[in-house]
């Protein structure tokens, strides 16, 4: 196994495969299984309601008979101060709350390997000076940047994927450099710099496709971290336009009614922790089966 | 319990033995990968442990709430209650928040006090004249008042301290509530350059004469108010910007400042000098818990006195309506939805009047769920100048016409348009809740823009938007407080509205004397504003909610929110 | 070891440079300014107050000015607490912030790293199945809605901790357990992977087939090389919990310094914007420093770059 994974991957159909064994493995898990079913399970939910499915049977309309009413068979998770449906309004907010995950994982993803990549592979002087820069970023006041970020890229959604996604890249950027720093000095990667390819390519080709297993993992836990960052602005103050609405939101809207309203704290928060949970076992399943150091299926 | 304890203590002894055991080594050596039935017995050993410091923990807690927090109801002559936030400044001349104010109102008193029916009673002063048409004001001091270390309250002390308000160098931003004396605006914007020019001056150590530009209705009310209280120049002039350390103010008023823990409380201690006489209450203990939930844990753990709007999950008011320690009353505050009247849509009358039209403001209490009072006008019933011909109506098919005659027939052709908010719960509510109803009456769709709150100032102050959400809070007990806000060139007009009648109308009422004449201006004041150019729609009157446990006794509650503690008392019940 | 302190506290000069520099740019571009109030000020008055702290001058002109200021040890004003100055206020929320996030450190380590490493001797069973469970359940939580719930269970219900404040050892319970709650979690995940994996190991084995029980094995071998990457992480996060949660300080009403890396940016609170911003890398990086001897102590086979 060792050596397959050592082996650069160049043929399409050996990727393939990968993934392929990567599943089966992960079918051997059933806490990781059971994860990457309820993930696939809310992303649908999320995609669906993206597109307009009315996937809830009650009205997201304000009705001013029916404020704050408790869970009941006419309302299964209550209503809220404005008489709408609490089941409505969470199905709606899957949408920004999975969206929000994804896109701060793909904005630190990008941003974060390109970065990482960059001082892994240079190493030496450009790696210290690169790395300065990871404890710089660290060191920003996050909420300053999100409310320029904010003002700059516009309010309202995108304004807080995009500051979200840049507060939160420098992880995998160290992740990623790591991995390179460590895996420069395989043979593999020797002979490939004999054969005479470039940086570049020996970068794309050969480093990063197998470092991918521990940046995968990294990145289904930057999902729901990005989901609980949301959630905590909500609560600091710098959240989506009304209406819109995300989990976080209406968490952090319930938080205060916790003792006479329970129902608008609780389920919106039992859907963040389903989800976080659910990627959380993914990631920690992905890692046992995409990371070749970890010997589960020995014998 | 007693096995909890005996028990981990010989597991404790296993472990410290287990390594040297036979039976361990003859078991390791088997090399068994995973040798369950060790690991096991260790778990259980590391279970225990828990256990024990459970236990361990059980008892200390058990200790902890017999000596600790919830012992005695309540501390005798103390009275503890919730700022919710760190007073930015002590200096009544710098300060402008009501966190500030609050303190200082217990520490300090100026010519005047207001008393709870927001009335103004002698204070500093004894007693005064109003003269020459209502342009000169002469105080005459009581010669009983004393600052704390022992020094009389004098006449220069208000000369000094008005002309410190006034100028450009103290940078207070409160000093235009002294523009209405002479020079005071021209020194206070540096086009006078000699105080001695201010229309201020102590003629004896017992009289303070105050000469005004033109007369001000309202002014004596301005006497009361914490930014206009007196000062000592030799201890600012000793200390510097340290002046309002506890260790070095002086201060007169019924309390004075012993402790200052920033960020987290003040005490304040009956000041024996006090020239009614020491309050009964001895100490006040003002605490700074941002969390309006946690405060209010605080409350029923009987480690607060009272709590207010500060320290209430708004959720809960509803549940604690019947007790006995709950009062709800209203505020001179209002919220009110503002038109950019530059702006299309805006700038046609019907259009604003449509959406006036449009909004029941009857259901802003129901969401809002503190006893909020539905605003019709822009003055409040509690003032002078309030009419019911003022009031605006809720009549959606009015509004659909006159929406049809400005071009729009069922929303057809309305431009897109935003509504402002900053980010708070209450605004966000109160928001969406007009989206929806103007939606359903003129099926036109707003859109929403929330803010961060200094973003949302800053456009304000730059570019204000179509329609925006904002809150207006009296500086003092008089209809002048509201309506010189749309003036044309009060800063805080952000709807651009120009109206060359109404700013005569507001400028010759505050110069007024006759008090029925007064009214009645305002009240035509109020008519423009709500139902022939509609600039804005108000939407509701905030209220204060109270709880005050049954040991508190001569709790006042005002209008304005002033919190005045010197009649309070703590007694048994 | 002292000679690779010495240059990392050197190296740590230029990024203190640049993250003030940035910081400052930064918050002079974002919107509002520290005088904006909910009623706004008459022209006159506004001017006095930019004339009072200087705000009248060119940006590049405060930014020397400031730069020159903090080299003599000068931190600013703060804008907000009209008569305080950042070193006055950080002053007195540093002893509290610390007290809280040791505290809370310390907490996070013994109960993560003994959860992570049961977890990890007993792979498989119930045990480890429970702790991994109650570890991810624990970083799968927001920390107001954990802090909610502590509050009202212990001090509203069952009346046995105080809600809130800051007054005596008691009160720091509930707080430094909150705050404690996720980085436990995390802990204990990592400690387990990498017991884990050095369990793994041939001289592990070898020293299991020398006759020591595993327990003996994880404690005396395991355990020491198991902790290098937990180590690594210590150091962020000492500095993040040092420096306080906002959400943590604003329940239970403590009067640390996490508060103001929110209202500082909230109310344009220039100066100690800066101050906190300054406070916090200069701790990130010697944590950093820290970090990295104590993984020469751990494994000298270790080589740290600067």
């Amino acid at each position: 196994m060792t050596a397959s994974l050592n082996t650069p991957v160049q043929e399409p159909v050996k990727a393939v495969s990968r993934v392929e064994l990567a599943f089966t493995r992960l079918k051997k898990i059933p806490s990781a299984y059971i994860a990457f079913w309820v993930v696939c399970l809310i992303c649908l939910l999320a995609i669906l309601s993206a597109l307009g499915v009315p996937l809830s049977p009650y009205s997201f309309d304000q009705a001013t008979d029916d404020l704050l009413v408790a869970p009941s068979l006419n309302h299964i998770m209550g209503t809220d101060e404005l008489g709408r449906d609490l089941f409505a309004r969470v199905i709606y907010g899957s949408r920004l709350s999975i969206a929000i995950g994804f896109v701060t994982a793909g904005v630190a993803f990008i941003l974060g390997t390109t970065y990482g990549a960059i001082s892994g592979y240079c190493g030496g002087k450009v790696d210290t000076l690169l790395m300065r820069g990871v404890d710089i970023a660290y060191s920003l006041p996050d909420l300053l940047v999100m409310i320029l970020v904010g003002v700059l890229v516009g309010k309202g959604t995108f304004g807080i994927l995009f500051a979200l996604g840049l507060v939160s890249w420098m992880g995998t950027a160290r992740l990623v450099r790591a991995q390179l720093l460590q895996l420069k000095e395989e043979e593999f990667i020797e002979a490939a710099r004999a054969a005479g390819q470039d940086g570049f390519s020996i970068v794309m080709k050969h480093l990063l496709p197998n470092a991918m297993g521990p940046i995968i993992v990294a990145l289904t836990f930057t999902v729901p971290s990005a989901i609980l960052s949301e959630s905590t602005l909500s609560f600091i103050g710098l959240g989506l336009s009304a209406p819109e609405c995300s989990w976080g939101t209406l968490a952090s809207d319930g938080w205060r009614s916790l003792r006479s309203y329970p129902h608008l704290l609780g389920f919106p928060s039992l859907f963040i922790f389903l989800t976080v949970l659910s990627f959380n076992c993914l990631g920690d399943g992905l890692r046992d089966v995409l990371d070749p150091r970890t010997r589960l299926f020995k014998g | 319990m007693l096995q909890a304890i005996t028990r981990p203590s010989s597991t404790l002894k296993h472990s410290k033995s287990s390594r040297i055991q036979p039976a361990n080594l003859a078991e390791v050596n088997t090399r068994s990968v995973r040798n369950f039935s060790i690991t096991s017995r260790f778990s259980e050993i590391v279970v225990s442990k828990l256990a024990l410091a459970a236990a361990f923990g059980a008892v200390l807690l058990a200790s902890l709430s017999g000596c600790g927090n919830t012992g005695a109801s309540y501390e005798p002559d103390t009275f503890r209650i919730n700022l919710q936030a760190e007073p930015p400044s002590l200096d009544w001349q710098t300060s402008t928040d009501s966190t500030s104010f609050d303190v200082v109102s217990n520490i300090m008193t100026g010519l005047t006090m207001y008393n709870n029916d927001m009335k103004c009673e002698p204070g500093c002063a004894e007693s005064w004249e109003i003269l020459d048409g209502g342009k000169h004001y002469l105080f005459h001091l009581r010669k009983n008042a004393l600052w704390t270390d022992g020094k009389p309250v004098t006449a220069h002390d208000f000369e000094y301290a008005w002309k410190r308000l006034l100028d450009p160098a103290t940078a207070a931003s409160y000093a235009f509530f002294l523009y209405d004396i002479e020079n005071a605006f021209e020194f206070n914007s540096g086009k006078v350059k000699d105080p001695n020019l201010i229309g201020v001056k102590a003629l004896d150590d017992w009289t303070f004469s105050v000469k005004l530009k033109r007369p001000a209705a309202y002014f004596l009310y301005l006497t009361a108010f914490c930014s206009t209280c007196p000062l000592r120049k030799d201890i600012v002039d000793k200390f510097g910007d340290r002046w309002t350390e506890p260790q070095n103010i002086v201060t007169n008023g019924p309390f004075s400042v012993t402790l200052w823990k920033h960020e987290y409380k003040i005490e304040l201690t009956s000041n024996p000098k006090f020239f009614e006489g020491e309050p009964r209450l001895k100490k006040i203990k003002m605490f700074m818990i941002p969390e309006q939930a946690t405060a209010f844990g605080l409350f029923e753990n009987n480690q607060l006195d009272y709590v207010d709007n500060r320290s209430f999950p708004t959720a809960d008011v509803e549940s604690l309506r019947n007790s006995p320690m709950y009062r709800n009353l209203p505020l001179l505050r209002c919220s009110y939805l503002g038109f950019n009247v530059k702006k299309k849509p805006f700038d046609d009358k019907r259009v604003r009047k449509a959406i006036s039209m449009a909004v029941d403001r009857t259901l802003f209490p129901k969401i809002l769920r503190r006893g909020e009072a539905p605003a019709f006008t822009w003055i409040p019933p509690a003032l002078e100048g309030y009419s019911e011909n003022s009031k605006s109506e809720f009549n959606p098919e009015a509004a659909r016409k006159l929406l049809a005659e400005a071009g729009y027939p069922n929303g057809k052709g309305f431009p897109s348009t935003k509504i402002l908010y900053p980010q708070r719960e209450d605004a966000k509510l109160v928001v969406e809740s007009v989206q929806e109803q103007i939606k359903k009456n003129l099926n036109v769709k707003l859109q929403l823009e929330v803010n961060e709150w200094k973003v949302y100032l800053d456009i304000l102050h730059r570019d204000p938007p179509q329609m925006f959400r904002q809150t207006w809070g009296a500086d003092y007990p008089d209809p002048e407080t509201f309506m010189n806000v749309f003036t044309t060139h009060n800063g805080n007009n952000y709807t651009q509205w120009s109206n060359a009648h109404y700013d005569d109308l507001i400028d010759r009422a505050a110069a007024e004397q006759d008090q029925k004449k007064r009214a009645a201006m305002y009240a035509e004041g109020d008519q423009m504003l709500c139902q022939d150019e509609v600039p804005i729609v108000p939407l509701y009157w905030a209220t204060q909610n109270t709880m005050v446990k049954p040991w508190v006794k001569g709790i006042g509650f005002n209008a304005m929110d002033l919190q005045f503690f010197r009649k309070v008392y703590i007694e048994k019940p | 070891m002292l000679a690779l302190l010495i240059k990392r506290m050197l190296t740590a000069i230029p990024v203190l440079l640049v993250v003030a520099t940035l910081t400052f740019f930064l918050m002079r571009l974002v919107p509002g300014g520290p005088f904006d109030a909910d009623k706004n000020l008459p022209p006159a008055i506004v001017a006095n107050l930019n004339a009072k702290y200087q705000l009248d001058k060119p940006v590049a002109q405060q930014y020397v000015t400031y730069l020159s200021r903090v080299v003599r040890g000068d931190l600013g004003i703060s804008y907000k607490y009209l008569n305080r100055t950042v070193r006055d206020i950080l002053g007195e929320a540093m002893p509290v912030s610390l007290q809280l996030g040791f505290t809370a450190l310390v907490l996070a380590i013994l109960i993560g790293v003994p959860l992570g490493t049961i977890a990890a001797v007993n792979r498989g069973s119930w045990i480890d199945v429970t702790a991994m469970f109650l570890s991810t359940a624990g970083i799968s939580v927001p920390g107001f809605v954990i802090g909610a719930f502590l509050i009202f269970i212990f001090g509203v219900w069952l009346k046995v901790l105080p809600v809130a404040l800051w007054e005596t050892p008691w009160h720091m319970v509930l707080p430094s357990l909150t705050l404690a709650f996720s980085p436990a979690a995390y802990l204990a995940r990592l400690t387990r992977a990498s017991v884990l994996e050095v369990l793994e190991k041939d001289w592990v084995r070898t020293a299991r087939s020398k006759g020591l029980s595993r327990w003996a094995t994880v404690i005396k071998h395991t355990l020491r090389n198991a902790l290098v990457p937990v180590v690594t992480v210590l150091g962020p996060l000492t500095a993040i919990l040092i420096t306080g949660s906002f959400v943590v300080e604003y329940l239970y009403a403590i009067p640390g310094m996490g508060r103001f890396f929110v209202t500082a940016v909230t109310n344009r609170d220039y100066d100690l914007i800066m101050g906190t911003t300054l406070v916090f890398a200069a701790l990130l990086i010697v944590t950093n420093a820290i970090v990295d001897v104590a993984y020469q102590i751990l494994d000298p086979r270790m080589k740290v770059e600067g």
